[in-house]
């Protein structure tokens, strides 16, 4: 059994490619054309289900104005703490 | 390699692209740092992560179609010629995997081109790639805080993988059909990394609008000031760094300039550096010609932004993207100069544009790379009128109207205007801007929740310890 087609480095001098499974570049080529499509599949729903989940714990937390007021609140006390 | 000679110039050729690399990171970490000080501290991890994904989307892509074209594209294709067969970039061939140069096994391969890519290809592969990550990144500080990561990346991949590494088989490779025709000179990219970037910054930018707060009702715009002035510094110092890199790597660094087919003359050897235009330079000109087109950008712009620090290094940066079309073989103090020239016209331009338009640039992108590099390969066109584009001959000859033709196609044709289509393609699908709440109160803002969760689940269990 051997994975690629280098038995010897005594011939290192006309080797040709030295990684396993010489021939099924092909094949791989596929598979990176289907991972590289598939991750950006995966993200964009990803990305839409984290922008959904957003906006709920926006609404849950009273909506924009207080969240933005709370962080002007708590930026002033960090203020406060450092003066 | 049949002699210690032969096999050092082709070991040296392959570790000299690979040091270039190393340098090149420093570039993307810059950016990252640079666009993280400019964002403000509700939206850092996003876009963080919204430049850092640019590495592996861009590589991916890259390795499966843009080596390939940037070998198959430059006769247009169908401008002067056909697609040109390039079998050692194809995804599938055995030369983009390790390879001793021998005998190949896929037939498309000959012998001699075998030996030729079997040690090259993959640090010129990646020496390439590195200038598509930077092209990508230069848009990506300019739409921070609003724009999808999801769209952003399907963008970096156009501009990254597809639209820069086009310019650059048309006028950044010896044999581009612009310059055969147009005379095209642009040695250390002015216009095939930063104007196409800038340009299609612009395009991205004018369908995305500002971000929210920046323009008042009357449109006055308003300050959005770094987070962290630090992190913005630093980051540019850092892209200064890799800029080396970037210089070094737009050479080859030893070539018998009368050998193959290039000068046609016979019985006689002269071994030099080159641009990649195959004309003879040395890294000593080079490195004048930088360190001088830098301190003119920063000498310049501390001048005209009365001290800024953000302007400062942004104007070093300026500079040398002003200066680097010609930097090859200008004079030191003329590379200065140019750099200085170049930096006051884009300061002026990006403050106008502001406010003429409402394009909120948030690192000044456009500027600093887009008009800078726009300017530099204009510049070049009149500074080096006359010269021979190539050792080649037949060839055009450097011409304003060449080199400013060739600043269009890259700012405006390659740039602006795939940038400007995919942007309203996505828009029209509701993909590119994030939601507007979530914009106002920060893209991180679940991971805020989540850390104020597990900081409150910390203090309780140090209560119970108590």
């Amino acid at each position: 059994m051997a994975t690629g087609m280098v038995d010897t480095w005594a011939n290192s001098d006309v080797l040709g490619p030295i990684y396993p499974f010489v021939g099924m570049e092909g094949i791989l080529a596929f598979v990176c054309i289907a991972f590289w499509l598939t991750w950006h599949i995966w993200q964009i729903r990803s990305e839409n289900r984290e922008f959904r989940e957003d906006l709920e714990k926006i609404r849950q937390r009273g909506g924009v104005g207080r969240i933005l007021d709370d962080e002007s609140t708590l930026a002033q006390e960090e203020d406060s703490i450092q003066d | 390699m049949e002699n210690e000679l032969s096999s050092l110039v082709v070991i040296f050729t392959e570790f000299y692209y690979w040091v270039t690399i190393v340098f090149m990171f420093f570039i993307h970490v810059g950016f990252c740092m640079y666009e993280v000080g400019a964002s403000r501290y509700k939206s850092h991890m996003h876009t963080l992560m919204k430049n850092t994904m640019v590495i592996p989307l861009i590589t991916v892509t890259f390795y499966l179609f843009s080596w390939w074209i940037y070998f198959a594209f430059v006769n247009g294709p169908w401008i002067i010629g056909d697609l040109v067969a390039a079998p050692h970039a194809t995804p599938w061939s055995e030369l983009m995997g390790a390879h001793m140069g021998g005998v190949p096994v896929q037939e498309t391969l000959d012998g001699d081109t075998t030996a030729y890519w079997a040690r090259i290809n993959g640090v010129f592969w990646a020496a390439f790639l590195l200038f598509s990550w930077t092209a990508a990144s230069i848009v990506s500080g300019a739409v921070i805080e609003r724009i999808r990561p999801s769209a952003f990346w399907i963008l970096a991949v156009l501009i990254g993988s597809v639209c820069w590494i086009i310019d650059a088989a048309w006028g950044w490779s010896w044999n581009g059909w612009m310059v055969q025709k147009l005379g095209y000179h642009d040695a250390y990219a002015s216009g095939v990394i930063h104007a196409i970037a800038g340009g299609f910054a612009l395009g991205v930018l004018l369908v995305l609008g500002p971000r929210i707060g920046k323009f008042s009702a009357d449109g006055t715009p308003r300050n959005i000031n770094p987070h962290s002035p630090w992190l913005v510094t630093i980051g540019l110092f850092m892209i200064y760094c890799g800029f080396w890199g970037f210089y070094v790597a737009c050479n080859i660094p030893i070539i018998d300039v009368f050998g193959g087919d290039m000068l046609d003359i016979q019985d006689k050897q002269y071994f030099s550096a080159t641009n990649i235009y195959l004309q003879p330079t040395t890294l000593s000109g080079i490195t004048l010609n930088f360190l001088m087109s830098l301190s003119g950008g920063l000498m310049a712009a501390y001048y005209v932004s009365k001290g800024d620090a953000f302007w400062t290094y942004s104007g070093g940066l300026a500079g040398v993207i002003g200066a680097s079309a010609g930097n090859d073989l200008y004079h030191p103090i003329q590379a200065m100069l140019i750099a200085s020239f170049v930096v006051v016209i884009i300061y002026k331009m990006h403050y106008w544009v502001e406010r003429k338009f409402k394009i909120d640039d948030a690192v000044g992108a456009v500027a600093v790379h887009g008009y800078a590099g726009f300017l530099g390969v204009v510049i070049a066109g009149f500074m080096l009128w006359g010269y021979p584009s190539s050792p080649f001959e037949g060839y055009a000859h450097i011409t304003p109207w060449g080199n400013f033709a060739g600043a269009v196609i890259m700012f405006g044709v390659l740039g602006f205007i795939p940038a400007y289509v995919a942007s309203k393609i996505l828009n029209a699908m509701g993909m590119l801007r994030i939601p507007r709440e979530i914009e106002m109160v920060g893209l991180d803002i679940n991971l805020e929740l989540e850390r104020e969760i597990d900081a409150q689940q910390v203090r309780d269990a140090i209560r119970r310890e108590a």
